[in-house]
């Protein structure tokens, strides 16, 4: 790998002060009108010898309807290396504010399953800074392996827009983005999703951002309710395909319309088949089951 | 498909309309394997687990084990004792939540702690008469997540609330709530008719036949020192899959000492003075955990490749009268044992591995107790003298529930699997296959009992 030396944390670091820290930093810049130039850090934070908790894995598995094995799935190995990568977004040589951020997106390559009982080393590091129609996109790359071994096990890609937020140097796209009709198909499954929705997958997850929690704390930054977790939906659309993905699969994520809490969302998932009639991939799609209206949309596939 | 006899030599239309119907050729049922987690105690490993996630962990444990990725089983039959009222398809959500093929048909069932056994005879008869070829047979149970209910109160109030179609009639039922009624209601081992826990009723039988703390203590260490010596050479290496951190039951004390289990203080019976002889070293705790067995018929294995460990050859249920104390609780099979060999012209002698359950030490010798009774084998089993004695050698030879632990469904599953795999390895024993018997008691005053024999 190139680049500096990785930042070695000594212990995972804790998302409540990074979420206080981000907002700190923020509004600091905004005040003194300083910012920290526009490219990405190119160091990534690590931490090694992580092990998951098995109560929250269980609490996880039981809200995301996951079968509750021993593995870890994909979803929360995402959770679990969120701290981490909020690690890196915090440093004051990123140049892009936090709050506001929004999620575009999801890509996960799930190469080999990791149990709860395994220590892990967890990176993650940011990369690909581009311009967007609406501001600033950049991916935050996030790795997995067992401890102390060099084979990649889970590597998990999260788009991020930095909306309004338009760097010099760094072009807008000149075409902009035609979002694409979309009409509802039948459900497969109906989900009612409580105003507690973003509580509960906060307290699995331990990511409290106060846009998920209540419709106060979303309020007061600035969205009219409280909205859903996107990870919360994609885990559940991942835990939905079931057992059939195996080991090893890729798992796609595209957010489009956010979920306000309560919500009904309807959820179409189907199963493409290779020729001698195995499993190749499910792809899923979300939407708002009253106005129809398209969520999200993903796939995951065999390896 | 072959046709049986002389109907095989001319064309179908032929056959004479009014031909006898021959007796329909059972074929047999097969022990292929099994599969289960380490029972855990109660408040243990599994505290957060439910019926479900357990159940699900022992079955994808045999899936992996025997390659059943999509599979379509013939039917996947199991059961919960404890059981919330939102697992009422608890073994189909199980089966959808696997790798076996979703077309896999399920259904629950419950006889107490007879539910695996239950299971496996269920299925295995299934097999037998050639309606399904492979089955997979399970239990589970969690005293840690067990469910519990709201009072009967509040349930009668949130009832006729949903019922309720104006506010006035709203407020008029709210008011018939008392504070009494938000206690919630928790599940107990007590039986409905008596009041009497099941360690109570035990402790009864156990002075009625005169069993000694001695002998008691010493049936609990031998449980400990066999299913420890069964883990140290590697027994229960293709029989259990660790869950949750845990690799081996919980429950065992494999320092265990008579010395030690001879200071316990009595925890049953404690009203029966020096007849008190049941501490919670000589009866079973409560525990967590689930098993599975994979049961076929002999095509269904050989054309997957799979081990045929044992044939189960036969089973019977049998009840007591236990609510005025004609028979202890858990003396069902003492009845049901003789009926069994009876039918199959088999004695205890007859017999290489006995398995008897210990939901309490007093129950295994109160059984053997009966069973050597010249006024029981007369007056109650109907026979000319005593039923007769086993070989205490034969008996729980890797250990039973003492040791292992007892979460109720799960137990039968425990046992066939165990048991199958020792029949297979010890083979032909002069000249006919190894049998081994199976006696399981349950609430109710019932128990059902199998023999199964050695491939």
């Amino acid at each position: 790998m190139t680049g500096p030396q990785p930042v070695i944390l000594g212990e995972m670091p804790s998302l409540a002060k990074l979420y206080v820290n981000a907002a700190a930093t923020a509004a600091r810049r905004r005040v003194l009108g300083t910012h920290a130039g526009t490219a990405l850090p190119e160091c990534s934070h690590e931490v090694r010898g992580v092990k998951a908790e098995v109560t929250t894995l269980t609490a996880y598995q039981h809200l995301i309807g996951e079968t509750a094995s021993d593995v870890l799935p994909a979803g929360f190995l995402h959770a679990l290396a969120f701290p981490l990568a909020m690690s890196v977004m915090n440093r004051d040589d990123f140049p892009l504010p936090l709050p506001g951020m929004i999620h575009l997106g999801n890509s996960v390559l799930q190469y080999a399953p990791l149990r709860f009982t395994e220590a892990l080393d967890l990176r993650a590091r940011v990369e690909k800074l581009r311009g967007h129609r609406a501001g600033t996109v950049f991916d935050v790359v996030a790795e997995v392996r067992a401890a102390g071994q060099d084979t990649l096990r889970w590597r998990g890609v999260s788009t991020y827009l930095s909306k309004g937020v338009f760097l010099p140097g760094i072009d807008k796209p000149t075409v902009p983005t035609v979002p694409s009709a979309f009409s509802a198909p039948d459900p497969t499954a109906l989900w009612q999703l409580g105003v507690d929705t973003g509580r509960a997958y906060a307290a699995v997850s331990g990511d409290f951002n106060p846009i998920h929690l209540s419709v106060l704390t979303a309020k007061a930054l600035g969205l009219r309710r409280s909205v859903a977790h996107g990870m919360y939906l994609a885990s559940r659309a991942l835990a939905d395909v079931g057992a059939v993905k195996g080991d090893s699969f890729s798992w796609d994520v595209a957010f489009e319309a956010p979920v306000f809490l309560p919500a009904h969302v309807a959820l179409d998932i189907s199963t493409v088949q290779d020729n001698d009639g195995g499993w190749r991939r499910s792809d899923y799609v979300a939407w708002n089951a009253r106005s129809g209206r398209k969520h999200f949309s993903g796939s995951v596939a065999a390896l | 498909m072959s046709v049986n006899g002389e109907s095989a030599s001319g064309p179908q239309e032929s056959a004479p309309a009014a031909a006898p119907a021959a007796a329909p050729q059972l074929r047999n049922a097969v022990v292929v394997g099994g599969n289960r987690i380490p029972f855990a105690r109660t408040g243990g490993a599994y505290t957060r687990s439910s019926n479900q996630d357990m159940l699900g962990a022992a079955l994808e444990g045999l899936i992996a084990r025997f390659g059943l990725q999509d599979e379509r089983i013939g039917e996947v039959a199991a059961g919960a004792v404890l059981k919330h009222s939102r697992d009422f398809n608890l073994t189909r959500e199980v089966v959808l939540g696997s790798a076996l093929a979703a077309e896999t048909p399920a259904y629950d069932l419950q006889q107490a702690c007879a539910t695996g056994l239950e299971a496996v005879l269920g299925l295995a008869n299934k097999i037998k008469l050639g309606q399904i070829d492979s089955a997979i047979a399970g239990g589970v149970d969690s005293a840690s997540d067990a469910p519990i209910a709201v009072s009967e109160g509040l349930r009668g109030v949130l009832l006729d609330l949903n019922r309720a179609r104006t506010i006035p009639q709203r407020l008029r039922i709210l008011s018939r709530l008392r504070p009494r009624d938000l206690a919630p209601d928790a599940p107990n081992t007590g039986e409905p008719r008596t009041g009497l826990s099941m360690g109570e009723h035990q402790a009864l039988t156990t002075a009625q036949w005169k069993i000694t703390r001695e002998a008691q203590d010493e049936l609990a260490f031998n449980s400990h020192r066999n299913l420890a010596a069964a883990y140290d050479a590697g027994f229960f290496d293709d029989l259990i899959t660790p869950y949750r951190g845990l690799g081996k039951d919980a429950n065992l004390r494999a320092d265990t000492s008579i010395e030690k289990l001879a200071t316990l203080k009595p925890v049953f019976g404690r009203n029966l003075g020096a007849q008190a002889t049941m501490t919670a070293g000589n009866s079973t705790p409560l525990t967590d955990g689930a098993s599975t067995v994979l049961l076929a018929s002999e095509e269904w294995a050989d054309a997957h490749g799979l081990p045929k460990l044992a044939t189960v050859l036969d089973g019977e249920a049998a009840a007591v009268d236990f609510v005025h104390g004609k028979d202890g609780l858990l003396m069902a099979p003492a009845f049901a044992v003789p009926r069994l060999l009876a039918r199959n012209g088999l004695t205890l002698a007859d017999i290489d591995f006995f398995e008897i359950h210990e939901a309490f030490a007093g129950t295994v010798l109160s059984t053997l107790a009966a069973w050597e009774d010249e006024e029981f084998g007369r007056n109650r089993l109907g026979l000319a003298g005593a039923f007769g004695s086993i070989d205490r050698s034969r008996l729980n030879v890797n250990g039973s529930s003492l040791a292992a632990g007892h979460p109720f469904a799960a137990t039968g599953g425990r046992i066939v699997a165990s048991l199958a795999k020792m029949l297979h390895a010890k083979g032909p024993v002069g000249g006919r296959p190894a049998r081994g018997l199976i006696s399981v008691c349950a609430a109710g005053g019932q128990g059902v009992v199998a023999v199964l024999e050695a491939r």
